[in-house]
């Protein structure tokens, strides 16, 4: 019973320490908050439910590569219902499954002129993150946002370690010439 | 791999630095509705943990222990050789009956039965004190 509390205090640790990188991470891919919050939550569940018992070394590339697969599965899903909406030309117009921008946008609130302008380059910088190709923002996130090293990267993508290091070279360099030398 | 990403990989370049300032700052800026969310999704899922773990015991807990009930009751109630084990009687009649199937005298049927004669018994016996009729005079009346 002892044992169990303390796995269930690891566990609540560790979901605290990713939850908001995580959703982040969600976030820029799919670019709607809602959605974001739902895959963050199923990564959330499948991870307590089925791999808690893993050692807890484990537990931030599992938490990842599930991120991911749901992550994927939204954007599959997305495609889908795209496809389908396409044929069907009466709901072209309605929209109502459409990602609003201004709803989407950072909640930047009234803030000075310094925090607008930091703004403006997070804005600017997530743009470049979502034009990146799907393996390589998830490598440049997992790596430089996240903080995983480059196995835990190739176990978070199902890849092999030279795949992680291609992948985030290559955003990087799409990231420089997008970019270019922005200022925070 | 070339010599630029071998560069790029051994220290974080200015760009690598500032993408991941910004991004960890982006976190802490998240609107209270999504911190809220986040949170009830982590006590969601530890939630989900600990009803697992007692779903697992309360759904094999009875199962578990019907099974040994099962096997109890086995273990009391079973004689240790569950075919019984032929008596010395039981092969002597066994013997016996091979003789008589063996043997060449035809065993009898109901073809040989003679009932006019316990027809007679019977009739005799209800009309007792009175008339005694033959067995040969009941079996001619066709009975």
């Amino acid at each position: 019973m002892r044992e169990s509390e303390d796995g269930a205090q690891a566990l609540d640790a560790f979901l605290a320490g990713v939850e908001r990188k995580a959703f982040r991470i969600a976030q820029i891919a799919l670019r709607h908050e809602a959605d974001a919050l739902d895959v963050v939550q199923d990564a959330m569940l499948q991870l307590s439910t089925r791999y808690s018992s893993r050692p807890a070394e484990e537990w931030k590339p599992l938490f990842y590569r599930i991120l991911e697969n749901r992550i994927r599965d939204v954007q599959r899903r997305r495609n889908v219902r795209n496809r389908v909406m396409a044929m069907m030309p009466w709901r072209g117009g309605e929209g109502e499954d459409e990602i609003d921008p201004i709803a989407q946008a950072v909640d930047a609130g009234p803030t000075p002129a310094t925090e607008i302008e930091s703004d403006e380059i997070l804005v600017a910088l997530e743009r470049a993150l979502q034009a990146l190709p799907n393996r390589q923002r998830q490598a440049f996130l997992l790596r430089n946002f996240e903080g995983l090293d480059v196995a835990q990267t190739a176990a978070a993508m199902k890849c092999s370690e030279g795949s992680v290091k291609t992948h985030y070279f290559r955003a990087v360099q799409a990231l420089r010439g997008k970019l270019g030398d922005f200022r925070i | 791999m070339n010599a630029g990403m071998s560069e790029e990989l051994a220290g974080n370049s200015e760009i690598e630095q500032r993408t991941r300032v910004l991004l960890i700052e982006s976190t802490a800026a998240l609107s209270g509705a999504v911190r809220s969310r986040l949170t009830q999704a982590r006590h969601a899922a530890l939630d989900a943990r600990a009803h697992g773990t007692r779903y697992r015991l309360q759904r094999w807990l009875p199962a578990g222990a019907l099974a040994a009930g099962a096997l109890a009751l086995l273990v009391v109630y079973l004689p240790p050789h569950s075919h019984p084990v032929p008596t010395t009687a039981a092969i002597n009649g066994s013997i016996d009956d091979i003789d008589l199937l063996t043997s060449d005298v035809p065993l009898s049927t109901d073809q040989d039965v003679d009932y006019s004669f316990y027809e007679w018994a019977v009739d005799a016996a209800d009309n007792s004190g009175g008339a005694h009729a033959s067995p040969a005079a009941v079996g001619s009346n066709g009975t």
